[in-house]
């Protein structure tokens, strides 16, 4: 498993952000849903080793991240484009693909073709000596894509990587993650739930700092069908119908406690 | 995304056995490829870490601009220092200096802070290499500065040490608030009051840096704050 988490909490002062997540992922895509506020961004912080758990245990990539050895091994395979990416505005494209693959230590001989194969895999080529300034806000996401995938690595961690692409990019952008997802462990945060839909084999809804469902498709739409579910996609009936079940299951707890 | 420049208008012509995509990756590999510059090199050879240099060369506070704003800066001194017969080199380059330190720090500063908060190169280690870059350029140009003005050895040496304690400051304030702008205020407010306040009680103005006395002070501030420092750093990636 490359991502083995038990228990996971995160506090930030006295609200709980992440609360008893436990998940195992292998290679593949991972879609992770939710409403604002329930956790996501939090959560990939912690899988991309920026933050650090206030209780619980991680391990990712058969490695421990609370130890610096370790911890630094796992960034060297990780791939993680944060929800607010900032940019240096005076970076070409390719210098900034560059820059990151340096930081990840690559070595220095693998990365110019790393980072022409990951402009390419964006579809940036003809932009590649473009400088950040003067790219619109579509492109900018995919620059943030491409430094994620050039060390091509075992766990690629997306927070919202679909924010801002149009259409056919999003259709272009399931097809890459599809592809990495044959021999990576891919964590997609997103609000899309078509996105999740089209390129993730499995799908996690959190809720609240929970972690309320974790299944297929397949299996969320099944929900939608059981329950009360709201949305015009089978597949957006059954988040909804997951997020009402878990939010009375809630409120029942709260109004017994 | 309709800008793929894989192909061409002649890819029939090729033989099948040719893995055009493959080609192209070799060709942009080379046309894309950045040539480090001469500072860049000399940095990645000297640290063994090629990934630092950039992050070292990229900071803001080394940046053209900043560089020639110190040398105005300090120009400036020198000019009123020769006018005035006041050491004010050594007064102004705790400032100047502190001013750097605090925009070489990221968050707030450095736009891509979140995402190099999870590379293998620890944020630590870059920001560690920006400061001391920073200070280094920083005491180059007031040395140079000082030795035109014609000050004594002992104030050129002097500035170094209440320099140390006030960068360290600024650094320590810009890393707890996340706010460089934060970190330079604080930083000059602390040493307009230790040189006013050195003024007041002996009525020179150069006492802050020249009086040995105080140097004991400057020290135990240097250390208190390079603390605070390892201490906001200290999880894995460093702050929230």
């Amino acid at each position: 498993m490359n991502v083995e988490i038990k228990e996971v909490s995160r506090r930030f002062g006295r609200s709980p952000a992440v609360a008893g997540v436990s998940l195992e992922a292998g290679p593949g895509v991972l879609g992770l849903l939710g409403p604002n506020g329930a956790g996501k961004t939090s959560l990939l912080r912690m899988l991309a080793t920026v933050l650090q758990p206030t209780s619980g245990t991680m391990r990712l990539l058969e490695r421990n991240p609370s130890a610096y050895a370790e911890r630094k091994e796992i960034r060297r395979r990780l791939g993680y484009l944060p929800q607010n990416l900032g940019y240096y505005p005076g970076f070409t494209v390719a210098e900034f693909v560059e820059y990151f693959a340096l930081l990840k230590e690559m070595p220095a001989d693998r990365i110019p073709a790393a980072v022409a194969a990951a402009v390419e895999r964006v579809e940036l080529g003809g932009r590649a000596r473009a400088k950040l300034r003067t790219l619109s806000g579509g492109m900018l996401r995919r620059v943030g894509i491409a430094q994620a995938i050039v060390n091509d690595p075992e766990l690629l961690l997306l927070d919202e990587p679909t924010a801002g692409l149009d259409p056919e990019q999003r259709v272009a952008f399931r097809e890459l993650l599809r592809d990495i997802g044959q021999h990576a462990t891919v964590i997609v945060s997103t609000h899309l739930v078509e996105d999740v839909g089209a390129a993730c084999g499995d799908v996690a809804v959190m809720d609240a700092g929970k972690l309320v469902f974790h299944g297929t498709p397949e299996e969320l739409t099944v929900r939608g069908e059981q329950g009360h579910g709201l949305g015009d996609a089978p597949l957006e009936r059954g988040y909804s119908a997951v997020l009402i079940q878990a939010r009375t299951a809630a409120n029942l707890v709260e109004a017994r406690g | 995304m309709s800008e793929m420049t894989t192909g061409g208008p002649h890819r029939d012509a090729v033989p099948p056995d040719v893995d055009l995509e493959r080609v192209w990756t070799r060709v942009a590999a080379e046309v894309w490829q950045r040539e480090p510059g001469r500072l860049e090199r000399l940095v990645g050879r000297l640290l063994d870490a090629p990934g630092l240099a950039r992050a070292l060369v990229s900071t803001p506070s080394l940046l053209l601009p900043w560089v020639i704003a110190s040398v105005v800066v300090l120009g400036v001194g020198v000019a009123a220092t020769v006018g005035s017969g006041e050491p004010l080199v050594a007064l102004l380059a705790p400032a100047v200096a502190a001013a750097g330190i605090a925009y070489a720090y990221g968050p707030g500063i450095d736009p891509a802070w979140e995402l190099s908060l999870s590379m293998a190169v620890s944020d630590r280690m870059v920001l560690l290499a920006r400061a001391v870059a920073v200070f280094a350029i920083y005491a180059l140009l007031g040395l140079a500065a000082t030795a035109a003005s014609g000050a004594t050895a002992a104030v050129t040496f002097g500035w170094l040490v209440p320099m140390t304690a006030v960068s360290a400051l600024a650094l320590a304030v810009a890393t707890v608030t996340r706010s460089a702008n934060a970190g330079v205020g604080v930083g000059l407010a602390a040493w307009c009051l230790t040189v006013l306040a050195g003024q007041a009680s002996s009525g020179h103005l150069a006492v802050a840096v020249s009086d040995q006395s105080l140097f004991v002070y400057y020290a135990a501030c240097a250390v208190i704050c390079a603390a605070v420092v390892v201490h906001a750093t200290r999880a894995p990636g460093g702050v929230r």
